[in-house]
């Protein structure tokens, strides 16, 4: 059995040491609903907090940045010296939600898997070590939008972390190790080995907390069912279209998009800096050429390819997991209320409609 | 880190312009070559029908055809002034550099055409896509059983690579047939779309066991298609590549996803049935 015991007022010490050979960025509150992730210092590590909303802006940008250096061009002696910019710092996530440890691995799948490798992503990835914290205060941890139970990524990460805390009540938690990395922790002398009665406690709480989540009906399956088979009509995509602002709001919060651009600024002294920077397949501009020809014109024919991409079973089949991790992000920034939660219930229920089966006849 | 890195997969390789060569208006190819050897080793094992992302440093990087075939010595692309960056590499003198990866995409599965019909239709610039496969049919000319090329452009000037289509309509084993919607003074050739070139006296055809290559604005392909269809040409023996906004050639960037497929690495060379089962204009 890997798991361990910390106690509450201890496990900030799990930060101090990981700090010793870590970058650790852990989830702050800022005022109101404001929850952000920010570089943990001496100065505002005693603000970390536990329990509270998820942070809007996902970690996604710990493993592929909104802006990121790939190549700097460098001219000397009348020709070029391209040269690579990688970034090698060892970072630690402390309190990743169980939503964004899947869009994280998601990732994973999708730039280290098949033909190429992104070596950007890969040296990112590999020097990132993931604290999970389960979701367990309905009143902090759990929002509205929260969709993780018809996702099934969560409240509680089944692997994908290199540790996983949570919060047992009474002034404990419990610590579950999902690598070497992450067992290597338990050495240390913050942790004690856990009681049957404890293992039992954390199995009660889960089931519990499952019954505080306000979203438990989306229905993934169905959705995944009809966009796979082309069913969807061509007036839902539209009304979802219709719906749709286009301000690419949901790509830049997800945790599971990837889509990026490219584009080279100079720096000074005639060098270039060949940069990506995370592109939105809601913008106009997303596919349209040198030359003005766009062959994806009108919104809804964008929205469609946004959840097609997301939910077709052939995507899901390539990547292993459906590019939704439930975190219900698109669906509080969305101005139109064409998140991913509504847009499922659009397609079922305007589907569903024409799906009726034939009554068997004798 | 050094720059030979192999993994690196947005790395260009440096290469040197050799010289230009004016196409058609706005259109003009560009003969280079790798700095280093081996790169230009590497990249000699393209097939026809891939791609390549070519850098102008400072300006950005464009998915770019290859229209010299594998049996030819030297590499080159042609490329329309139609952008900024594509407009950076025109303003290239001979001498300076740029930088190339790739070469990208499945390519025409050549080996799988042996023993077949081949029937290339291109338009307008359509033909840059097609040279390289056109070439290599014809340098494995006993491969391969009838070979037909149709070939438009709107006006004459707008013919691409006059040099080679004059040998081609000179040459034997094969047929190039040449048309222009608008003709001028000295054209003495035929007048019309290039679908119109299928209907002209002694033009035969072939349906059965034939590939037919489909390349041009996406009216012409529209009316193409048709036109082969017609003629009871199987969807899946019509091959076509596409062509899209692309940033990264090696299916991460996301521009090119359309359907099930992403351009730069499932295509760019799709046939006409998987074309119409992506779902999205040409």
């Amino acid at each position: 059995m890997r798991a361990r015991i910390i106690a509450r007022n201890e496990v900030l010490k799990i930060v101090d040491l990981l700090r010793r050979d870590h970058e650790v960025v852990a989830p702050f509150r800022g005022g109101g609903r404001d929850t952000f992730f920010d570089t943990v210092t001496d100065e505002n590590r005693g603000r970390i907090e536990i329990h509270l909303p998820n942070p809007y802006l996902p970690p996604k940008r710990y493993v592929l940045p909104q802006i990121e250096k790939l190549l700097r061009f460098r001219p000397r002696d009348g020709t070029w010296e391209l040269l690579p910019e990688f970034n090698d710092r060892k970072r630690a996530i402390f309190g990743l939600r169980s939503c964004d440890v899947a869009g994280i691995h998601h990732l994973d799948r999708f730039f280290l898997g098949r033909e190429f490798r992104d070596p950007y992503y890969e040296r990112r990835r590999k020097n990132l070590f993931i604290v999970n914290v389960v979701c367990t205060d309905p009143e902090q941890d759990i929002n509205d939008e929260c969709y993780c139970l018809c996702s099934d990524t969560g409240p509680a990460a089944r692997d994908h972390f290199d540790l996983q805390l949570m919060d047992l009540g009474e002034g404990e938690f419990m610590a579950v190790a999902g690598t070497p990395a992450g067992e290597a922790l338990f050495a240390e002398p913050i942790f004690r080995p856990a009681t049957p009665g404890q293992v039992e406690r954390r199995r009660r709480i889960l089931s519990e907390v499952r019954h505080r989540f306000k979203n438990t009906t989306g229905w993934f399956s169905a959705t995944v069912r009809y966009i796979s088979r082309g069913q969807v009509l061509e007036k839902t995509w539209e009304e979802i279209g219709h719906r749709c602002l286009e301000c690419g709001g949901c790509t830049y919060v997800c945790p599971a998009c990837t889509c990026f651009t490219v584009t080279d600024r100079p720096v000074g002294n005639g060098e270039i800096e060949r940069v990506r920077l995370w592109d939105s397949c809601a913008l106009g501009g997303f596919t349209r050429m040198a030359g003005g020809h766009n062959p994806r014109r009108a919104v809804h024919d964008r929205r469609n390819r946004r959840f097609f991409r997301k939910l077709a079973h052939y995507f899901i089949q390539r990547e292993l997991s459906m590019a939704c991790v439930g975190c219900g992000r698109c669906a509080a920034v969305c101005h139109g209320d064409v998140g991913m939660p509504s847009v499922v219930e659009m397609i079922r229920r305007a589907t569903a409609e024409l799906d009726r089966h034939e009554p068997v006849k004798s | 880190m050094n720059q030979s890195n192999p993994e690196n997969i947005y790395l260009p390789k440096l290469a040197v312009l050799d010289r230009v060569v004016d196409e058609i208006d706005e259109v003009k190819t560009f003969f280079w070559h790798f700095k280093e050897e081996a790169d230009q080793a590497a990249f000699r094992r393209f097939r026809p029908g891939q791609f390549a992302q070519v850098s102008i440093f400072g300006a950005g990087e464009f998915p770019a055809s290859l229209p010299p075939s594998p049996t030819e010595e030297e590499t080159f692309f042609t490329i329309r002034k139609v952008g900024s960056v594509t407009d950076a590499l025109h303003r290239l003198r001979p001498g300076q550099e740029f930088g190339v990866r790739g070469p990208y995409g499945n390519g025409f599965p050549m080996e799988q055409y042996h023993g077949r019909n081949l029937v290339f239709v291109a338009g307008g610039i359509g033909l840059i896509p097609l040279r390289s496969c056109i070439v290599y049919a014809l340098a494995n000319r006993d491969k391969f059983g009838k070979i037909q090329i149709f070939y438009g452009a709107r006006v004459p000037k707008d013919l691409m690579y006059q040099p080679l289509l004059r040998e081609w309509e000179k040459a034997g084993g094969f047929e190039c047939y040449l048309t222009v919607d608008r003709p001028d003074a000295d054209w003495k050739g035929h007048v019309g779309v290039v679908g119109s070139l299928f209907k002209k006296s002694g033009v035969q055809v072939p349906v059965a066991n034939t590939t037919a290559f489909v390349c041009g604005p996406p009216v012409m392909f529209r009316f193409v298609i048709k036109d082969l269809l017609a003629m009871g040409l199987p969807e899946t023996d019509i091959v076509s590549t596409l062509e899209r906004y692309m940033k990264c050639g090696v299916g991460k960037c996301g521009h090119c996803c359309i359907g099930v497929a992403y351009v730069c690495v499932d295509g760019p060379v799709f046939t006409f049935q998987q074309i119409r089962k992506l779902g999205e204009d040409i």
